[in-house]
């Protein structure tokens, strides 16, 4: 058992912390939300330089070769400074698939580009039921000589617009098991019969509606088998849940430390805030929660990295991230009193946020079916010392 | 980063598992407290805990010269960890032989003491067994307020004054108890001192005070008059409340059993709602999935405190925050718990095996034994008041 960060991890936690601190003040967070981009492309730039995007593609493609943990502590430092920036979307969303199942090919040609380029890549999953469960992928690839055709509507689809390259989750087969059918394409957007129009979301993040009507596609387009796309978008979700839990752990512990910082000076009938019991049991409360997420996230993290990823970990994880991240921005905004509510405080940048993050690979319900599922077939331990009878 | 534990510690938890499937009765819950309330659990209790100290495992964290196996923090973990997802029954020696007396005598007392006491808590002896008086009517969560008094005069302290709250004293050989030396100390903090008291001394009287449920593991205690040899101070005169905040913190670090044993609880209401096709139920499904990521983060929070412990950083509001965080976990488990039993949740704790209680009233006994599992060494909220003042640097509010 050891619960301390590696040497190494440790340093990249603090130059990605201080990159950040330099480079994404929360006056750069409000200006990009007016840039119809919704990143800063010089930043990423300087990003690429630094090897971020390529922090967990293997040498041989251009990459750091880092592990599972650093990049877990990487969308935590993202997080925490809600840097708007299509990363989660490209290496999370992308990237780890292209490497568990891309052909050799694919690897070469897109891992590369994502770490020496920093390509900007995403996933476009989300349809109109919008559950994250195989039905809902409702898009259809007809066969059309030796490829397929796609037609259908992609929702929330995060940097579309700015993207180099998508995967497509589409159906090419029907079949009664929803998840049997569905194949992975990776198609770039500005192909001929693909047209979107970015959604208007709180956040101003760069969520896109993608219209496919009849898009060509080849066989040598697809990610891993046609008919098998289901497994590699649970994969995806998996992994994209745990980080995105990491991501919104960083977020929710700085807007608690924004609230605790607070509640040390405001005063009110002669007193600092933050010395009434009301308002300090609030806080003690949600700290213990964010400590939890943290090693639910690193416990997870670690679980991967060994190659024996939990699903229940990674459930309990995104589950208790959507819990807590809405509380704290909500209960710490309230902690603030009106200016809180306000558009010159920094608590509400990080509660924009909240209702993107709580969908990214799995709403809560959708992660709590998944903990239950384990737990209906999982043998307890004093089943297994005294047998089922009671 | 690792989240496994050691071999050694592994081991144990194998040998364990075995002990249980030998010694126990199949599919035996365990009940915080319930060993105290009859006869007969006593008597098993007290069977237990020879087994126990046979095996090593009663004071397995004490170095080897006082009867113990200087067992690892992880060994003591996972030892916790199994200990309360089995319900091993016997391990306290009463309310604090093994977790307090025991360390603190090492640490506080003397030669003599250490001899005559730690080793029949060690053998699971009944003369071994030990209660704790430290909460009065006007000392409960501010315990330095504490107005028992002990006077000495010659060679004997004169004690006069009441306990409640006293856990086990019907069993106890012992008591450990706080009492002021010093009336006219300037602040409360002072003047504070440890005794051991005999609980066949003169002028001790036991009031038991049954709980609402009908239990017996309360008692309140009366001195008058009350001798107690001064050789049976503990330390320092005076120093009481320091060696107190050491014992209290003995006392304090069991989050990882409390998660063990609510684990056990909720796999025993998956299996259960199973069978009566509830957990088809997405509430229900969905509530105890919940639940079930708490009990693992409480785990985990629990084992960085070790953890820092075992480095040697001072652990400080790492335990009341997981003290707080398992009172909530146990509160909506026996809510939760009992919702999923319904009618059947009604049943008299007593009757464990009556036909109609399930689960062998495990769930009603954390319905109602949860307010005071919540109460008991420093309740919810002076725990928060802690974590306030020590973990997030905020002004005593209280």
């Amino acid at each position: 058992m050891d619960y301390s960060i590696g040497k190494e991890q440790e340093m990249l936690r603090k130059s990605t912390r201080e990159f950040f601190e330099k480079e994404c003040p929360k006056d750069k967070v409000r200006e990009l939300k007016t840039e119809p981009k919704a990143y800063d492309a010089k930043m990423w730039k300087k990003m690429v330089k630094l090897g971020f995007q390529g922090l967990i593609i293997p040498e041989a493609y251009g990459g750091m070769d880092g592990d599972f943990i650093e990049l877990t502590l990487f969308m935590e430092e993202l997080g925490r400074n809600i840097v708007p920036m299509p990363y989660f979307s490209t290496v999370a969303l992308c990237a780890l698939p292209i490497m568990e199942y891309g052909s050799d090919e694919q690897k070469e040609k897109y891992l590369s580009g994502i770490a020496e380029k920093g390509d900007i890549w995403t996933l476009a999953q989300t349809e109109k039921r919008a559950n994250n469960e195989a039905s809902e992928i409702q898009m259809s690839a007809g066969k059309d000589g030796d490829g397929f055709l796609l037609n259908g509507t992609k929702l929330f689809v995060p940097y579309a617009h700015v993207a180099k390259m998508m995967l497509v989750a589409a159906r090419t087969s029907d079949d009664s098991y929803p998840e049997k059918g569905i194949t992975l394409f990776a198609i770039d957007p500005k192909s001929e019969g693909i047209t979107m129009e970015v959604i208007p979301t709180i956040a101003k993040d760069g969520r896109c509606e993608v219209v496919f009507e009849n898009v060509k596609v080849s066989k040598s387009d697809i990610l891993g088998q046609v008919d098998q796309g289901w497994e590699i978008l649970d994969h995806i979700q998996q992994q994209g849940a745990l980080l995105k839990a990491a991501e919104m752990y960083g977020g929710g512990q700085a807007a608690f430390d924004i609230t605790l910082n607070y509640i040390k000076e405001r005063k009110q009938f002669g007193k600092v805030l933050g010395s009434f019991q009301a308002v300090q049991f609030m806080m003690v409360d949600m700290q213990a929660h964010l400590d939890g997420l943290k090693y639910l996230v690193y416990n997870a993290a670690w679980q991967v990295s060994i190659g024996e990823s939990s699903r229940s970990l990674n459930s309990s994880a995104k589950a208790k991230a959507n819990k807590i991240y809405h509380e704290v921005c909500h209960y710490g905004m309230y902690l603030h009193g009106a200016i809180g509510w306000t558009e010159e405080m920094d608590i509400g940048l990080y509660h924009l946020r909240t209702r993107s993050m709580i969908y990214d690979c799995g709403g809560t319900d959708l992660h709590l079916e998944a903990i239950a599922c384990e737990m209906e077939n999982e043998e307890p331990a004093f089943i297994k010392v005294f047998g089922s009878a009671s | 980063m690792d989240f496994k534990f050691g071999e050694k510690a592994e081991k144990l938890r194998a040998e364990i598992r075995e002990f249980v499937k030998a010694e126990m009765p199949p599919r035996y819950i365990g009940k915080q407290f319930e060993e105290e309330t009859t006869e007969e659990f006593w008597a098993f209790a007290m069977h237990m805990s020879k087994k126990l100290s046979e095996k090593g495992w009663l004071t397995l964290s004490w170095p080897k010269e006082y009867g113990g196996m200087a067992a690892d923090l992880w060994e003591q973990a996972v030892f916790g960890e199994e200990a309360f997802y089995w319900g091993l029954p016997g391990l306290g020696m009463g309310i604090s032989g093994t977790a307090w007396v025991g360390p603190s005598l090492m640490l506080f007392g003397t030669k003599e003491q250490q001899e005559k006491y730690i080793p029949t808590i060690a053998a699971g002896d009944p003369d071994g067994v030990w209660c704790t008086g430290y909460s009065e009517p006007d000392a409960g969560s501010d315990m330095a307020a504490l107005q028992t008094t002990a006077v000495k005069d010659g060679d004997e302290y004169v004690i006069n004054g009441q306990k409640v709250w006293t856990s086990c004293a019907h069993h106890a050989r012992w008591l450990w108890c706080a009492v002021r030396t010093d009336p006219n100390a300037k602040k409360k903090h002072q003047g504070l001192s440890l005794m051991i008291v005999d609980m066949k001394s003169e002028g001790l009287t036991v009031r038991p005070l049954e709980n609402y449920a009908g239990g017996h593991v309360f008692n309140e205690l009366f001195f008058n008059d009350m001798r107690v040899p001064a050789e049976n101070l503990v330390g320092v005169e005076g120093q009481g409340w320091g060696q107190l905040m050491a014992a209290l913190s003995f006392e304090r670090g069991t989050a990882i059993g409390t998660a063990a044993n609510a684990k056990r609880i909720v796999e025993e209401l998956v299996i259960y709602a199973k069978e009566t096709g509830q957990f088809k139920q997405p509430q229900i499904r969905h509530k105890l999935a919940e639940l079930s990521i708490d009990i693992k983060a409480a785990r985990l929070m629990a084992l960085e405190a070790i953890w820092k412990t075992d480095q040697g950083q001072t652990v400080i509001h790492e335990p009341s925050r997981d003290k707080a965080f398992c009172d909530i976990i146990q509160e909506k488990l026996g809510r939760i718990g009992a919702d999923i039993l319904g009618v059947y949740s009604q049943m008299d704790l007593g009757l464990p095996d009556n036909r109609w209680t399930q689960l062998k009233g495990a769930v009603e006994h954390l319905y109602h034994f949860n307010i005071g599992l919540a109460l008991a060494a420093g309740t919810t909220d002076t725990q928060r008041n802690i974590v306030g003042q020590f973990g997030l640097q905020l002004p005593r509010a209280y």
